[in-house]
């Protein structure tokens, strides 16, 4: 069965994917390798694994400036994200998505957001404001 | 602009501005009066590289003062050991060209706020680097979102940026109410003191308030408390009551926004921070001084500091500045004392940026990485060094002894 979860603010077009959850805040730079796209920050909860295709579902953000041309550039070496949901986001992270034409959307925590496991099938409608759980 | 009427650049830059403004919920545009941007080839990558040289090639040019933000590579042969990819070193070279083309100061600096360009109490500027964001709204109070990628340039063409965020009086109040009990002895305490704030409460529109400070702090001082409250918290902004521009009193600083979180900081929090990084057991290991780059006041006191020293067997020193404060630097002779004694000084750059530094990292050998950045320590780790924060002292003693204490 399906579960709605209403965002704050969202941007860009439907997209579908596979949900990667982490448990902390992030940054391109402080916690991705950006040329094989794997997460390399020792200790992080999703260190090892692939962002390539994934809807990034992250609490909050650390930093940082890299993500205004990271997202872009991931997406030019085929590695990037399907979409960026954070609980709460700076700036930074919607200049890098506009730029890269990746959907985005901020809110949810109090709806569930951080509960989606990872690996669960998940649909952003950002024009509709929700994320469902497939 | 969005007519086409002032050429295609900067069209797609209004564009691009109006798509962010409205995820904000931005009403209007406010003019700015300067620009900071960030585009080196370690963060644009290819991508990025081709979309700057399209831009370019459609005409754009900055319509307000603009420089750039510290580079990824060093140009200098004699720092072998940090050596850039030859075929990336050309597309940076071709980076500083192109954004000289744009009309970009060059000056390679992450501290503009000290060396090139100081805005007043409520001017509205579009800076493109953490840490300078949050110094020219706390201690200038001047104006600014976090204006990352191609933000910052769209701004430039424009001359304009959306009135969303810290350019609005409401997201300027203090939430987070701190008081600070420690005795603040050195820089690197201001940037733990950033971590025990900023880590647990990771919210671009959250603002500590500091109360209780005994010494009116120093700019490099702020700088660092700044850098590590950004780095740690994705903070904008701070204020110092009785210290910052718009906190004369705690009541000015928190404009009667709602108080999230109070923490009280003792000198024992400000030791417990030191001692969450531990040394892992190594032979080669690299002590830096970076992030931000270093203060003309920083090298002087680390050229004291090193006066007569010698970095041990099996340590590496590196220390980053900008160009203008380099070439004081080697004209008041701080640059020989620490070159003398084996410290590599690097200009234009910051550490941790630095283009193949993973592969850097593996070719030394080097384990842990010793710093008195509370910032450096955080944003590097992504290329798997075992980071330590310690003192400045501290951090010259690691660097000439080679003991990890």
């Amino acid at each position: 069965m399906s579960r709605e979860i209403r965002v704050v603010r969202a941007w860009g077009p439907v997209v579908e994917g596979e949900a990667l959850v982490m448990k902390e805040g992030f940054s391109p730079r402080y916690d991705l390798n950006r040329v094989t796209g794997v997460i390399t920050r020792i200790g992080q909860s999703c260190e090892g694994q692939s962002v390539k295709d994934k809807v990034l579902v992250i609490p909050t953000t650390k930093g940082g400036v890299a993500g205004g041309w990271a997202f872009f550039d991931l997406l030019a070496k085929g590695i990037a994200p399907k979409a960026l949901v954070f609980g709460k986001l700076n700036p930074v992270m919607v200049q890098g998505a506009v730029l890269a034409g990746m959907p985005i959307a901020e809110g949810g925590v109090e709806n569930g957001l951080l509960e989606i496991a990872s690996g669960a099938r998940v649909r952003l409608d950002p024009a509709n404001a929700r994320l469902v759980v497939l | 602009m969005l007519a086409g009427d002032e050429g295609e650049a900067v069209r797609e830059a209004i564009r691009f501005q109006v798509e962010v403004g409205r995820f904000f919920g931005a009403k209007r545009f406010v003019p700015i009066t300067n620009v900071h941007v960030m585009g080196d080839i370690e963060v644009m990558g290819d991508g990025g590289f081709g979309f700057l040289k399209a831009v370019v090639l459609k005409g754009a040019r900055c319509r307000v003062p603009t420089d750039s933000n510290a580079r990824c590579m060093h140009f200098d042969e004699r720092a072998d050991c940090l050596r850039p990819d030859k075929g990336e070193e050309a597309k940076e070279r071709q980076v500083v060209s192109m954004l000289r083309d744009m009309r970009v100061a060059t000056t390679d600096t992450c501290i503009n706020y000290q060396t090139v360009y100081q805005p007043k109490l409520g001017e509205h500027v579009a800076w493109g680097d953490t840490g300078t964001v949050i110094y020219a709204n706390s201690v200038f109070g001047a104006r600014t979102n976090y204006e990352g990628g191609f933000s910052s340039f769209a701004a430039a063409l424009t001359g304009r940026t959306p009135a969303y965020g810290f350019h609005l009086d409401e997201a300027r109040r203090g939430s987070i109410a701190v008081t600070l009990e420690a005795t603040m002895r050195d820089v690197a305490d201001w940037g733990a003191l950033g971590r025990i704030v900023g880590h647990p409460n990771q919210d671009y529109f959250a603002v500590p308030v500091f109360e209780g400070v005994r010494s009116m702090p120093q700019s490099d001082e702020l700088k660092h408390l700044g850098a590590s409250l950004a780095s740690y918290g994705s903070h904008a902004m701070y204020h110092v009551v009785g210290v910052t521009p718009e906190a004369p009193t705690a009541a000015a600083a928190f404009g009667g926004r709602e108080v999230t979180s109070r923490i009280t900081v003792t000198d024992a929090d400000i030791e417990a921070a030191y001692r969450a990084y531990r040394f892992v057991p190594a032979e080669k290991n690299v002590v830096v001084f970076s992030g931000p780059q270093l203060s003309l006041f920083e090298m002087q006191r680390l050229a004291e500091r090193f006066a007569g020293r010698q970095v041990a067997p099996g340590m590496h020193c590196f220390a980053t500045t900008n160009h203008a404060i380099h070439s004081d630097a080697a004209r008041l002779g701080y640059l020989k004392t620490l070159e003398d004694a084996g410290v590599t000084v690097l200009q234009g750059v910051c550490f941790y940026i630095l283009q193949r530094l993973t592969e850097i990292r593996a070719e030394n050998g080097w384990a842990n990485l010793v710093s008195n950045s509370g910032k450096l320590v955080n944003t590097i780790t992504a290329h798997r060094f075992n980071t330590v924060l310690r003192r400045t002292d501290e951090c010259v003693e690691i660097a000439c002894t080679g003991v990890l204490r």
